[in-house]
């Protein structure tokens, strides 16, 4: 096993929690039970790595194998690093009717007539989801297997999600996307997230059906206690429903709004009449942004009715905006 | 007595403390202090009209909360002290401060980040006995260590502690110098000849503090009350221990409330016409569940004519006055609510940076540009000296 190799696997056991290592590697097709119970999973985990790479050397397993189960790993737990959105645009006439293998092939040998040096693996998840891991080398390197980019796309729809791309490489699998589906071209949705559910849930749009069904959104009602204007209230809550939803909310971290409009304040004579935009970056963040702004609006910090920059999170799916006088 | 600054401005002629200045007044009436915050008896420095009523609202609240942060009311045994909360500010000058300290010594100053404390006077504190000081504080450190204490730094050999003094920053004859502490240490498993490395520093300043209550002060006090700390907080905690041992003193954390973080945001920005202040960030945090940062990040020019649009004409170039900051300020959060329709006063504004510096509510400052380390130190010596016990 050459040294580049017991490093990827070193960084890789490094990065699975010990709690998960055992499952992880029971769901690698490369070690028996025999293998698995010679492993002493009470060890420490440095003890328990150099025992595995040991095995792993016996073995002979080699690069393609361990992204294996580096493949698994992420699948389990997509939530590292940032995904971003991406909306397939102009499906030509065979779009709707790609099959998987036809994408696979078509795929791989778009993204190799590209760039010679790229790994490739595809694998097709329970959910219907098809996992793409490409490791990108150049000309004269090979692939850089600690880097790699991660896709995922449900077949038959026109959204992709990817995590871990530079922009040298985003034109490539662009490119090799775009003709592997069958569609015209390929945008910047402006929705990324730690998330991967929930970015996949607001592309879609399909977030109201998907939790553990509708949660009674509102404050605890104490029977005691009887709230002055209640019409007031009632109306900002179902405000906020209304524009971020019911239940279960998909967990985004941010939200970013450019701003590009003139100045607005009636009070301040000198700036109303500037002709240039009163430029800056708005940015609201939070560990769920679309709870926090639902509460924004129940409890009245935001006055009702909501302002389309905010509802467009949900109703548009996309968490970067550009706001100019014309409009977002 | 909170009243006081909630009730400012109003062009009331009675007022007999001036338009711009507020005098907060440590009594020993405890009556006074009760029948104004239960409007039992007015007195004639609190007018009971109608422009009181109508001020309870947001600015009310914004101001209580000022008033809250930035005094700690107890009483004085007899003592009358009168400290002023600025209503105005000298616009900072960019000032070349190599000119009066040691160049090096403002390195050791900027580009690091600051956590602030306040402390009360310091007894029979001398400048001279410096190195005698070094050498207390560090066996202090030494038998702290020994008795057990958890230091947490690592295995260290020993302490090696540097007082010294920071010559130009005081700005009047009543200010003291400035005391620069540094904690070096050597690591067990470096190499002999190693230098040690500054594993904490310190200094204590007094910059434009005010002059009545310094002159105030006997003669056996030195004033010294910004404390600005970096390093492990252990170390932190040992210093502190060794100072209120020694010199009688007191710590306490110093916090930057809203309305001097608004003065800070404004003071930079005002100063982009000489030095490219590149942005503008300001941070505030919304009490939602779970609670929101909005970060508001504005371009320079821009922020700049805005800052400029709200310097009144009759004022003159030198001094800026609160009005003007809150305007400022007032007229981000109203451009904001145009768009978003959400009241940023709802939450607190928490940090403020440019590139010249960055200021958090907690306590944290950081200054990057050298030129305006006077103005910036004064403000926060004022902050230190009113949130300070008398």
């Amino acid at each position: 096993m050459g040294g580049s190799t017991k490093l990827l696997l070193q960084r890789l056991i490094r990065r699975i929690p010990y709690q998960m290592l055992q499952t992880m590697l029971g769901k690698w097709a490369h070690l028996s039970n025999a293998d698995l119970h010679s492993l002493n999973f009470t060890q420490p985990k440095w003890v328990l790595t150099e025992h595995l790479l040991a095995l792993c050397e016996e073995k002979g397993l080699t690069v393609k194998h361990i992204t294996e189960l580096e493949m698994i790993y992420i699948i389990e737990n997509p939530n590292q690093g940032m995904w971003h959105g991406f909306q397939l645009l102009d499906a030509e006439e065979d779009a709707p009717s790609i099959e998987l293998t036809q994408f696979k092939e078509q795929f791989k040998a778009n993204l190799t007539e590209l760039i010679s040096h790229v790994s490739i693996k595809i694998k097709k998840h329970t959910d219907e989801a098809i996992w793409i891991r490409v490791a990108w080398g150049d000309n004269f390197t090979k692939p850089n297997h600690l880097k790699p980019t991660y896709v995922v796309h449900h077949l038959q729809t026109p959204y992709v999600f990817v995590t871990g791309m530079t922009s040298k490489d985003k034109p490539l699998l662009n490119q090799a996307l775009v003709l592997a589906t069958r569609y015209g071209s390929m945008k910047d949705a402006h929705l990324s997230g730690r998330n991967l559910i929930a970015i996949r849930d607001l592309l879609t749009r399909q977030y109201q059906q998907v939790g553990l069904g509708p949660v009674p959104y509102g404050p605890y009602k104490n029977p005691n206690i009887e709230n002055e204007q209640p019409e007031n209230t009632e109306n900002r809550l179902q405000m906020a429903c209304e524009a971020f939803g019911d239940g279960t909310l998909p967990q985004l971290q941010k939200a970013v709004y450019k701003l590009e409009t003139k100045f607005r304040d009636n009070s301040n004579k000198t700036l109303t009449g500037r002709k240039e935009p009163f430029r800056g970056v708005v940015e609201f963040s939070s560990t769920n942004l679309l709870e926090s702004l639902r509460h924004c609006v129940s409890s009245g910090m935001a006055s009702t009715p909501v302002t389309p920059l905010l509802s467009s999170i949900t109703q548009k799916g996309r968490n970067y905006f550009v706001i100019t006088d014309k409009g977002v | 007595m909170m009243l006081y600054l909630t009730t400012f401005p109003y062009q009331d002629s009675s007022c007999i403390m001036g338009k711009r200045e507020v005098q907060i007044h440590f009594l020993t009436l405890p009556v006074l202090f009760f029948s104004v915050m239960e409007e039992r008896k007015s007195t004639e420095e609190t007018p009971r009209n109608n422009a009181l009523a109508q001020r309870r609202s947001k600015s009310y609240r914004q101001s209580m909360r000022s008033c809250v942060e930035a005094t700690h009311l107890t009483y004085t045994s007899g003592l009358l002290t009168a400290l002023r909360i600025p209503r105005s500010r000298k616009a900072p000058k960019s000032c070349d401060i190599t000119k009066q300290v040691d160049p090096d010594q403002v390195a050791l100053l900027v580009k690091k980040e600051w956590q602030l404390s306040y402390v009360t006077p310091l007894y029979q504190f001398r400048h001279t006995q410096l190195k005698s000081y070094s050498k207390q504080l560090s066996a202090f450190m030494v038998s702290e260590k020994q008795q057990g204490l958890a230091i947490e730094v690592g295995q260290e050999l020993g302490f090696k502690v540097n007082f010294s003094v920071v010559l130009g920053l005081a700005e009047t004859d009543k200010d003291a110098e400035t005391v620069f502490i540094q904690i070096l240490s050597k690591q067990v498993f470096s190499a002999k000849d190693a230098a040690p490395k500054v594993v904490w520093s310190g200094w204590l300043t007094c910059v434009n503090g005010d002059l009545d209550y310094l002159r105030s002060l006997p003669l056996e006090f030195v004033s010294l009350p910004l404390f600005c700390t970096r390093g492990p907080e252990s170390l932190t905690v040992l210093v502190k221990t060794w100072f209120e041992k020694t010199f009688d003193c007191c710590f306490g954390p110093l916090g930057i409330n809203s309305t001097n973080l608004q003065w800070l945001a404004s003071l930079w920005t005002g100063c982009h016409p000489t030095i490219n202040i590149q942005y503008l960030k300001l941070v505030w945090t919304l009490p939602t569940l779970p609670p929101m940062d909005v970060t508001y990040t504005v371009h320079p020019q821009d922020a700049w004519e805005l800052w400029d649009s709200m310097r009144q004409v009759d004022t003159t170039e030198d001094s800026i006055s609160i009005d003007e900051v809150t305007g400022f300020i007032k007229g981000l959060q109203s451009h904001f609510f145009r768009h978003f329709r959400i009241d940023l006063s709802a939450g607190s504004l928490m940090q403020i940076s440019t590139a010249l510096g960055s200021s958090h509510h907690s306590g944290k400052i950081k200054i990057a540009s050298p030129n305006y380390i006077p103005t910036i130190l004064q403000l926060l010596t004022e902050c230190a000296l009113l949130k300070m016990p008398i």
